[in-house]
């Protein structure tokens, strides 16, 4: 028995180890190039970052713009993969895909492990709630507040609300309809994500954004730690993007006046200092 | 090249040590609640599916094909969000206010296993020759009577084993309930790899407790086969 247990508890190390020492591409900019596609990890039910169209049944939306001027401007063909808040990273790293464009806030936590493009988009955090039930931050102490497994979400409505207990769903629809229920008493991410909420409810007129912002959230495209040529090609393509006015052309079709969200571009692509 | 640093103190001691205690007391708690409430159920399931009322058989007999019959996930999403349109306001209001999460994965981990209990202990009691049932009931006992003093004493002690396979099952499954924010061993696991990107130090004290969590259990079944009912070690 003691030896069985021994045996298989080694196996299973064993092969844990193996796979996460798996190597991915060194060089991601000439390994694309030799495959002709970019895989790129992108949200497919979060508008209007990434989601599913309904008529022609592609994931499209801010971030896969992105990807398709990247992959353009490299020759190649794209391929999206779904990704998580919560498995983009390990995905990234086992080099399942190539880049991330998934709603990333960039941190100085997941930059030692991975390497970020210039902001591609700036939000901040904020709360969805039941119109009228919340005032201030005070309000929510000791509530139950809703949101999506690994984001950053998560741990910066912990620092600001410590009273209140999260409950982290496996994405933000889910969260959305516990808030619906009154199982949580607000739903907080991205405003930009939240807009994209509300925007989708079928009883919209029952709840609301009030301007209680808890932080800044610039996004940016996630690539393997130390890719420099790829991660400089990326930057390059971005920065020309916002001078050819491809950027806010981009940011206009899925949030300016003419969407349901009407967000006013408040930031600009800049390189990095 | 990725180049994986194993860090190993993130999960043996500060915060994150215990995030990862609470995730095993909640494992624990969840498993032990949902294991006793899914043995009396599960009796009283197998018992009413024997019965020899028919509505009431036939109750039991839907209540197994259904629940074991559709993925727990399912029937955990069910619990918690579904439940809301069946319900009155009022009681759904109560429940929002209480640690819903953790009732409503008691509830489905509980109703799906045991419906597979229900059914080991209803083959525990087929094993019983039912001259011991007839021999009871022309000694007067009625047919409930029966069953509590004769039938499941036997049948109980000879379904242990496949029962504590469903208690294993359940423990396991138990991490289902992360789905709905529960915050036992496998959420607390996740959360540590999201703060630290330690993954692979997380899931391994997550699935060392499932580890050791199960081998209790089957030391114990094998106690019990070797002192109680005297069983030689299969080889």
């Amino acid at each position: 028995m003691r030896t069985f247990v021994a045996g298989v508890v080694t196996a299973a190390l064993v092969a844990m180890t193996g796979a996460a020492l798996a190597a991915p591409p060194a060089d991601t900019l000439v390994e694309v190039k030799k495959k002709g596609v970019l895989v790129a990890g992108v949200k497919d039910s979060l508008p209007p970052f990434g989601y599913i169209d309904e008529k022609s049944r592609q994931i499209v939306g801010y971030d896969i713009d992105f990807v398709n001027a990247i992959a353009k401007k490299l020759g190649v063909k794209v391929e999206l993969k779904p990704v998580t808040s919560a498995s983009r990273m390990p995905q990234l790293q086992e080099g399942n895909i190539d880049i991330i464009a998934a709603t990333m806030t960039k941190n100085p936590e997941r930059a030692k492990q991975i390497d970020f493009s210039h902001t591609y988009f700036f939000t901040g955090q904020k709360f969805i709630v039941k119109k009228g039930s919340v005032k201030s931050l005070k309000d929510l102490d000791g509530k139950k507040i809703g949101t999506a497994k690994g984001s950053t979400s998560e741990q910066n409505v912990k620092k600001a609300i410590p009273t209140a207990t999260v409950l982290s769903f496996d994405d933000y629809p889910q969260a959305f309809l516990a808030l619906q229920q009154g199982k949580v008493a607000a739903v907080t991410t991205d405003e930009a994500i939240l807009a994209g909420i509300l925007a989708k409810a079928p009883n919209k007129a029952q709840f609301e954004i009030p301007s209680l912002q808890i932080s800044d959230e610039p996004y940016g495209l996630g690539m393997r730690k130390g890719d420099k040529a790829f991660v400089d090609f990326v930057n390059k393509t971005i920065l020309e993007m916002e001078k050819s006015g491809e950027a806010k052309k981009i940011f206009d079709k899925w949030f300016g006046p003419s969407t349901q969200f009407h967000l006013d571009r408040n930031f600009k692509i800049t390189a990095d200092k | 090249m990725l180049s994986y640093q194993f860090d190993w103190s993130v999960v043996t001691s500060g915060k994150y040590f215990e995030w990862l205690v609470s995730g095993i007391k909640v494992t624990l708690q969840l498993s032990a609640v949902s294991i006793v409430l899914a043995f009396l159920v599960g009796l009283l399931i197998a018992v009413m599916r024997m019965s020899h009322v028919k509505p009431v058989r036939w109750f039991a007999h839907a209540y197994l094909e259904f629940f074991r019959n559709t993925p727990l996930l399912v029937q955990i999403f069910f619990w918690y969000f579904g439940s809301y349109k069946i319900l009155p306001q009022a009681v759904n209001d109560w429940l929002n206010a209480t640690n819903f999460e953790f009732a409503a994965a008691v509830i489905a981990l509980t109703i799906y296993t045991s419906a597979f209990i229900a059914e080991d202990i209803r083959s525990g009691v087929l094993s019983i020759p039912k001259e011991q049932m007839e021999a009871a009931r022309s000694a007067g006992f009625s047919y409930l009577r029966s069953m509590q003093y004769i039938i499941l004493p036997q049948a109980v002690r000879i379904t242990v084993p496949p029962l504590v396979n469903q208690f294993l099952n359940l423990a396991k499954n138990s991490s289902l309930a992360m789905s709905i924010g529960v915050m036992e061993i496998t959420y607390q696991a996740r959360q540590v790899e999201s703060y630290t990107f330690k993954g692979f130090e997380a899931f391994t004290a997550a699935t060392l407790v499932y580890l050791v969590i199960s081998v209790a259990i089957t030391a114990l079944v094998h106690l019990y086969n070797t002192r109680v009912l005297n069983l030689q070690r299969a080889a």
